[in-house]
């Protein structure tokens, strides 16, 4: 155990606090976007009604390849990539490498073809323009846009989530250094004590309990966030004399000798049910290095094998489609270096042993929430009879923390109705708005705070409720239909829904306001180390 | 020196000081560490380590009660490894004017 002294723990205590009360609100919404992202996937399939279950990989693909490629300007044919969109579609990205005022960027045709492997539709133009979100992904992409930037334009969002992260490392090693009992906190729960004695230690057992896993998050957050922004360009500069190309060859590149003869494809049906065989499940993505040329390289990327972190990843001589070797990650042989960066991804999203892992995840992810929560509203407690112009940050915690989830399940609303029309992408954002705006719109017209409180819950738990009839009413597949198709998820989600929904709507209409809601005039300095 | 200033020197290495000297720690990292099996480790560590390098400066700076200690602990990281930066900058220009000559 720690034991600082006494001046040191209360400064800790106040770096403690003012890390969560200056950044607070905006982690919150980083955390809470990013527990829903956790499901990303099965959002994404509940809400767009996915009953495709086949993978594109497991569907022929090497004709469709061939007739892309010959359709696309031979500019664009010095790389391909190939991943799942949608209800298992393909999608297929020809591009080249181009350097954009010192800045590596890629261009080229985006091809989104449709169940029998037509195009649906073909996009021109930079990776950054070809890759927003489309109709039927349009709120798990609203969702991990989110969490990943805040919406705000890159590099600028990204450094302000990095940020972020680097005030929850603070938190979260700040709150292992002020524990002077962390044991026996992390077992303590006097109910009985006064409301805000019994918030510090609801606080305590959920902040104790889940302190490794926010670690784990701002840790590998920040260095998400970090990686291209400023990593890539400071190690380019150290390493490479600023060719931010050159290190992204070092690292991820296939390091093979350059032969640009004319040599056409191999069989890519062949090579993808190879591949499939020897990693024990289809690829999730497929990259063509040096199109058409007798050094093509085609690198097949898979799910971790049962049991492992890392995601399996194999080398094929394009050209050939002879099986190379296993691949690590990062680098071309296994290392320290490329091993500690290739787990950093699974630790972040919480993937790694299937629906477990994600339900961990989710649950500690939903932890973080409630600590970020009740952490502001024990911080406003305890300095409300001292300050009563903190009335606003109050009210803001309030709009923050339970108008947030409003916004969302308001915008999932809209993404359902507005998906068969086609404007998903366009109402999924507006609704957001919409249902944000409310809540600002409550937290200036309620008359306390604790009202605001349940007002917010009460809507949010009533659009949650009403969600899964409302994705019926749409045109969604019916739970016999979802099952018959082998996709429970969508069943999950809508029986997820109701109960969180139902649950909620309850403790509001039994006046159980939750921990979260501290009543204003429970405020008085709690007698404690902090 | 006054508590008051003490305390800005503090605040000034646990801030913007912590987050110059992670990012030099950062790029001289790339001089010294050994490149390992795929020649990558000397890329990949520090780039993975940097939060916890401008962690372990933070608190250094709010917790070790002798200031002086906690400037020279930075500026000496400063120091050391902007100086590999400088270094292998010096080499690589070097390397530029004997491949032309």
């Amino acid at each position: 155990m720690i034991r600082l002294p006494k001046d040191e723990t209360k400064l800790m205590v106040a770096v403690h606090g003012w890390s969560g009360i200056v950044l607070g609100l905006l982690l919150y919404a980083v955390v809470l976007t990013g527990t829903a992202a956790v499901f990303a996937h099965e959002i994404g399939a509940w809400s767009a009604g996915h009953v495709e279950t086949r993978s594109a990989f497991a569907r022929p693909l090497d004709g469709i390849i061939r007739r892309l490629s010959a359709a696309t300007p031979a500019r664009y044919r010095e790389a391909v990539n190939l991943f799942e969109i949608g209800d298992h579609r393909l999608g297929v990205y020809f591009h080249r490498d181009e350097m954009d005022g010192g800045k590596p960027i890629d261009r080229g045709i985006y091809y989104q073809l449709d169940g029998a492997g037509r195009v649906a539709k073909a996009v021109r133009g930079t990776g950054e323009e070809v890759f927003g979100p489309r109709n039927d992904d349009a709120l798990s992409s609203f969702l991990v846009d989110t969490h990943v930037r805040l919406h705000v334009p890159n590099p600028w969002g990204l450094l302000l989530t990095g940020i972020l992260g680097l005030a929850m490392l603070v938190a979260a090693i700040s709150g292992v250094l002020i524990h002077r009992h962390l044991f026996k906190d992390i077992f303590t729960l006097r109910r009985n004590a006064n409301p805000v004695l019994a918030e510090r230690d609801r606080h305590s057992v959920a902040g104790s309990w889940s302190l490794p896993f926010a670690f784990v998050l701002a840790f590998t957050g920040s260095f998400f966030s970090f990686f291209g922004t400023v990593g890539m360009p400071v190690l380019a500069m150290a390493a490479f004399g600023g060719d931010v190309k050159a290190l992204t060859e070092t690292v991820y590149g296939n390091a093979a000798t350059s032969d640009p003869r004319p040599v056409a494809i191999g069989d890519l049906d062949r090579l993808v049910a190879d591949a499939s065989r020897r990693a024990g499940a289809e690829p999730t993505f497929v990259a063509i290095e040096n199109y058409g040329r007798a050094d093509a390289a085609v690198t097949t990327y898979h799910p971790a094998r049962a049991g492992g972190i890392e995601i399996t990843t194999l080398l094929y001589d394009g050209a050939t489609g002879r099986f190379v070797r296993v691949k690590p990650t990062i680098g071309t042989r296994p290392s320290a270096g490329g091993t500690l960066t290739g787990i950093m991804a699974p630790l972040h999203f919480g993937n790694f042993a299937g629906m477990l892992s994600k339900a961990v995840w989710f649950a500690l992810g939903y932890a973080m929430c409630y600590v970020t929560l009740t952490g502001l509203r024990l911080w406003l407690a305890r300095r409300r009879e001292a300050m009563r112009s903190l009335e606003w940050l109050d009210r803001s915690v309030a709009i923050v923390g339970f108008g947030l989830p409003l916004a969302l399940v308001v915008s999932a609303a809209a993404f359902l109705v507005a998906m068969p029309l086609g404007t998903a992408v366009y109402w999924t954002t507006t609704a957001f708005l919409i249902g944000s705006a409310i809540a600002i719109g409550a937290g200036f017209l309620s008359p306390s705070r604790l009202m605001l409180d349940r007002l917010l819950q009460a809507g949010t738990g009533l659009v949650m409720v009403l969600l899964p009839p409302l994705r019926l009413l749409t045109g969604g597949p019916n739970w016999l239909v979802a099952l018959r198709a082998t996709q429970p998820e969508i069943v999950a989600v809508d029986i997820a829904l109701l109960v969180a929904g139902g649950w909620m709507t309850w403790r509001v209409a039994r006046g159980r306001m939750g921990s979260v809601s501290l009543p204003a005039a429970a405020g008085r300095p709690v007698a404690s180390a902090r | 020196m006054g508590r008051t200033s003490g305390k800005w020197i503090r605040i000034f290495f646990a801030g913007p000081g912590a987050i110059v000297v992670a990012l030099v720690v950062m790029a001289g990292m790339t001089r010294w560490v050994p490149g390992g099996a795929a020649g990558i480790d000397n890329l990949a560590l520090p780039l993975v380590l940097a939060p916890l390098i401008w962690a372990a400066l933070f608190f250094h700076a709010c917790l070790d009660r002798r200031l002086g200690r906690v400037v020279l602990v930075a500026l000496g990281l400063l120091v050391v490894h902007g100086a590999l930066v400088g270094w292998g900058f010096l080499g690589a220009s070097r390397h530029a004017v004997g491949g032309a000559a």
